[in-house]
């Protein structure tokens, strides 16, 4: 029993100093001055009764030590007693038991799965050092969550100027094809400044970062990931100093980054410096060219706020400086955590947090409900026992006991469903939110299990042992006979469980109803392009096919596509799905002259055929031809928000627009057609203004192969695809092989991630309410027998039984229903940035909710009802 | 939760249960100081215990549930912890003292028995 004693020992600790602990002193005190004033009497002196006194009484410490093991060890054994009783107690009653155990082990496993997702998303930090100093700085008014993108000469001006960033890094993104002796390949690379790790506190695994004479000298050096050392390296250390040959010239590993060192949105194979860029030269002087997303690290104590209130400061004196067309309009700073996880999936995680919480209370009111109800038929036992000697807080113990011993077991066996659940989650969980991955069972996760198991034990316990010692702190042993119809306080706090649990449950139904009608609307958009039966697929001619061949290399791969038996039309688009916000100055001819300014714009090159195959229809103008060719004059098709935008009630066809102010050089387009708007930020997004050139115009590296296919499953047409493009070019890498319905998936995982999570939540919650009716009015009827009995015997009709039956459980269910809708009304104005194209007031959705709640809870309340009517009056009289 | 080493103050300390008992049975409540003056005044000082083993004695009596405490006045008017029996107590009284005259009743008799006695009864 070394046990004992070590918590005997720790226990005693808690106690030492305290109220006992002083009452301990003074009831020695007492006793020894008694004794020493009884010495005095029979004769001694002072000093000889003093003496007298304490030898009698004996050694002080070593009793005051055994009197505190005592103290101690009583809790310790009694507590071992309330357990052992508790277990004895629950195996007796094994339906109880195992109902409660495997409703609470659900509620607790699930709500344990969704911390461990929450702890991963949002609440463990960053692998970075102190990452709440680091930010994002974007060019845009801040709060209307644009991602311009600065110059690099604006990023300088940022670094000169700010004093609450101890420094700024810059960072771009770039697709590069990587040779070897395998043949040709896409990686991506991302372009840094030499202080981007620095300033994010990652050291390289092996070997060194980049210095800033990499970048001023332009040094062909890369830092590898881990991911990249491990598969094509092997994790050998031969790999510092090699060389690769990255976009067809060779460059030098330098040092490896540790694994997991990827800033999420940015997962890259291969660094390379900033400076790397063919247009650096232009880049680095302009403010116009080259984009970059940058990352600050805040001073210490300097808040994202100070920050924010700074750089706007500074956008407005640098905006002053400009000519109005080429202003930047403020920069927005951003924590990299909520750059990271944005505010909407925030809000959707704490949502879903808050649901399945509110589970886990309706399981639990179920539980104390049908303990109660087991307590009323308790009562004569805990009277005996009471009898016997046992004191008030003694039964109030061992109910708890019972109650958090059952919460424990759920505890465990919903910790191991939980670890089941987390697999789940991580496997079929929205891509794109990120660190996901990460959610594991740790020990915080393992903590919040243990919490809410402990918090649903004693609150399952609570009511129970409350209406034990309602009346006088004594339990009476009348409550638990037959002629009482079963304890009424015990009814009351079951009926108000009901309520609560009505409330929860409707709270749940509105927040799914609301989020199936957005999935409704969302999923009834136009993207503006027909999705079904086209692969897509990325190819990349960087390194293999010089620019000056590429327009007849992409015609040719056109052109052996589109000869395949099963391929409708073919087409090529820089991009299709973008993230980009550039707001790059432009100049239009209009009406009232030349003008200039900043546009939120997208620019891409499409080939010939690429709207007929998106199925995008042409509003007014052409598409692009044969006509026009490298050589030709610069030409355009843009969408109806830019036309609408632009040109505002007039034909945009014949019109002029070029990149940069007006005296820029840049080349002159002419708008020779205007397209349907496409939704290229998922169908939630509205269109941003969209410009195409020809591909012919701008043949760059890397483009979109889009097929239509007559195929109903597009991917069996892969391989046929791939034989026909190598047909062309053997080498020629190919990848991201996808589907349009697929792509245009992705931007609908977290939605559907999220009402289909809150769905099961909301029908797990009404199940629970309508399992807990039932038994409430199931049970009342048991005990009510007599009182029916009594009511049929002097003339109620079976109606009116089932009535008064049925009418006990509406007036219950209304109740939650109208509590649950005030409840349901808060919540939706909380969450109505997760809804789309419905108000969180949705009058149909309100109503459906509560038409269907109400119908569950009147069959609920049917069966028991049936039964009331079938007593048979003098039997029951009898009977009792 | 025995170790050996408490065996013997088990023994002793059934005893002491029982003295205390019979103490505030007959006398009602009375504090810590008064229930030791008693057990030594009755026992003629034949028993003489360390008084600071009762308390531990009178805690562990509590927590069983056989005596109550409370805190008041005492004859000099200090304050001072009374204790009392409760109907927990009197019924353990009861059996701790038909238990106590069982046994020592047994023990006279043995006591009583000649060495011849004893070797009659077994031939």
């Amino acid at each position: 029993m070394s046990w004992a004693r070590a918590a005997t020992a720790r226990l005693s600790g808690l106690f030492r100093r305290t109220r006992l602990e002083r009452e301990l002193d003074d009831e020695v005190r007492f006793h020894l001055d008694m004794q020493i004033e009884d010495n005095l009497k029979a004769g001694m002196n002072q000093s000889e009764a003093r003496l007298a006194a304490l030898r009698s009484f004996g050694a002080i410490e070593p009793m005051k030590e055994r009197y505190r093991e005592r103290r101690a060890f009583a809790l310790v054994e009694t507590t071992a007693q309330d357990i052992r009783y508790a277990v004895r107690t629950l195996r007796k009653s094994l339906t109880f038991t195992t109902t409660a155990v495997a409703t609470l082990a659900l509620a607790i496993g699930a709500n344990t799965a969704m911390f461990s997702v929450v702890n991963a998303v949002l609440l463990r930090q960053l692998p970075y050092r102190a990452p709440e100093q680091l930010a994002m700085l974007w060019t845009g008014m801040p709060g209307q969550n644009l991602q311009g993108r600065p110059a690099y000469q604006t990023v300088e001006e940022w670094r000169r100027r700010s004093k609450s960033f101890a420094d700024l890094a810059v960072v771009d993104g770039v697709s590069m094809t990587l040779t070897d002796s395998d043949g040709a390949e896409k990686i991506s690379g991302v372009r840094i400044s030499p202080n981007f790790f620095p300033l994010l506190g990652i050291q390289p695994l092996q070997g060194r970062s980049f210095s800033a004479e990499d970048a001023d000298e332009r040094r062909r050096v890369v830092l590898i990931s881990h991911a990249f050392w491990q598969t094509r390296f092997g994790g050998s250390a031969d790999a510092i100093g090699a060389s690769i040959i990255l976009d067809g010239r060779p460059s030098q590993i330098i040092g490896i980054l540790p694994a997991g060192s990827n800033v999420p949105g940015f997962g890259a194979d291969v660094w390379e410096p900033h400076t790397l860029f063919a247009d650096w030269d232009t880049r680095r002087v302009s403010r116009n060219a080259g984009s970059w997303i940058v990352f600050g690290r805040l001073r210490p104590n300097v808040t994202v706020d100070r920050a924010q209130s700074e750089m706007s400061a500074i956008a407005r004196v640098l905006d002053e400086e400009l000519p109005a067309a080429e202003r930047n309009r403020g920069i927005s700073v951003v924590p990299l955590s909520l750059y990271v996880v944005g505010s909407r999936s925030r809000l959707a995680l704490w949502m879903l947090t808050g649901a399945v919480f509110c589970v886990l209370l309706i399981a639990a009111a179920n539980i104390a409900s049908l303990s109660l109800a087991r307590g009323v038929g308790r009562a004569r036992e805990m009277a005996i026992r009471a009898a016997l000697g046992a004191s008030p807080l003694r039964i109030v113990r061992q109910l708890l006991a019972e109650s958090v011993t059952l919460a424990a077991i759920s505890g465990v066996l919903g910790s191991l469903l939980a670890f089941a659940l987390i697999r789940l989650i991580r496997a079929f969980g929205p891509d794109d939110l990120a660190r996901l991955n990460e959610a594991s069972l740790d020990l915080r996760v393992l903590g919040w299990a243990l919490g809410i198991s402990l918090v649903t034990g004693i609150l399952v316990g609570l009511a129970p042992a409350f209406t034990t010692f309602r009346r006088n702190g004594r339990p009476s042993g009348e409550e638990g006979g037959r002629s009482v119809s079963g304890g009424l306080a015990s009814r009351r706090i079951r009926r108000a469980l009901v309520v609560g649990e009505f409330a929860l449950a409707i709270v749940l139904m509105a927040g799914a109803g609301l989020l199936i009608r957005s999935w409704w609307r969302v999923e009834g958009i136009d993207p503006g392009f027909r999705p079904e039966r086209v692969l897509l697929m990325n190819i990349t001619t960087n390194a293999l096919v010089a620019p000056a061949r590429r327009v007849n290399f992409y015609a040719d791969v056109l052109e052996q596509v589109e000869s395949l038996h099963g391929v409708e039309s073919a087409g090529m688009i820089g991009d299709l799905f973008i993230s980009g916000d550039a707001e790059p100055i432009v100049t239009t001819e209009g009406d009232g002259g030349i003008t200039s300014g900043r546009l939120r714009l997208r620019l891409d090159e499409v080939s010939e055929r690429l709207f007929a195959t998106l199925g995008t229809p042409l509003h007014r103008g052409r598409f692009f031809s044969a006509t026009d060719g490298p050589d030709s004059p610069p030409v355009a098709i843009v969408n109806d928000a830019m036309a609408r935008h632009l040109w505002p009630g007039r034909d945009p066809v014949g019109r002029r627009i070029k990149f940069g102010p007006q005296d820029s050089n840049q080349p002159w387009f002419t708008v020779v057609g205007v397209v349907g708007d496409m939704r290229r930020q998922g169908l939630e997004t509205e269109p941003i203004p969209q410009l195409f050139q020809p591909l012919t115009q701008n043949p760059s590296g890397n483009e979109i192969l889009l097929v239509r296919t007559s195929a109903n499953n597009p991917l069996a047409m892969v391989g046929t695809v791939q034989a026909a493009v190598r047909r062309v070019e053997r080498n020629l890498p190919l990848y991201s092989v996808t589907t349009l319905e697929d792509s245009l998936g992705i931007y609908l995982a977290q939605r559907r991630f999220l009402t289909s999570l809150l769905i099961g939540f909301s029908l797990i919650a009404l199940l629970m309410a309508a399992i807990g009716i039932y038994g409430l009015i199931f049970y009342s009827v048991a005990a009510r027998t007599r009182e029916l009995g009594i009511r049929m015997a002097i003339g109620a009709q079976a109606g009116d039984i089932f009535r008064m039956i049925v009418g006990e459980g509406l007036q219950l269910s209304l109740t939650g229903l109208a509590i649950g809708i005030v409840g349901a009304l808060l919540v939706g104005r909380a969450g109505s940035s997760l809804l789309f194209g419905v108000t969180a007031t949705d009058p149909l959705t309100f109503a459906t909710v509560a038409l269907l709640l109400t119908a569950v809870a009147t069959a609920a309340c049917y069966f028991p009802a049936r039964r009331a009517m079938k007593i048979e009056p003098v039997v029951a009289l009898r009977h009792t | 939760m025995g170790s050996r080493r408490t065996d013997k103050a088990d023994v002793l300390q059934g005893t002491l249960i029982l003295l205390v008992l019979r103490t505030l049975a007959a006398l009602g409540p009375l504090h810590g100081y008064g229930i030791a003056r008693r057990i030594e005044q009755i026992s003629k000082d034949l028993l003489r215990l360390n008084q600071g083993t009762l308390y531990p004695a009178l805690l562990r009596m509590e927590q069983e549930g056989w005596i109550a405490s409370k805190w008041g006045a005492s004859e000099q008017n200090r304050k001072a912890k009374f204790y009392s029996i409760t109907a927990a107590g009197r019924r353990r009284l009861a059996k701790e003292t038909a238990e106590w005259k069982r046994m020592s009743s047994t023990i006279d008799r043995f006591l009583g028995f000649e060495p011849e006695n004893l070797a009659g009864e077994r031939g």
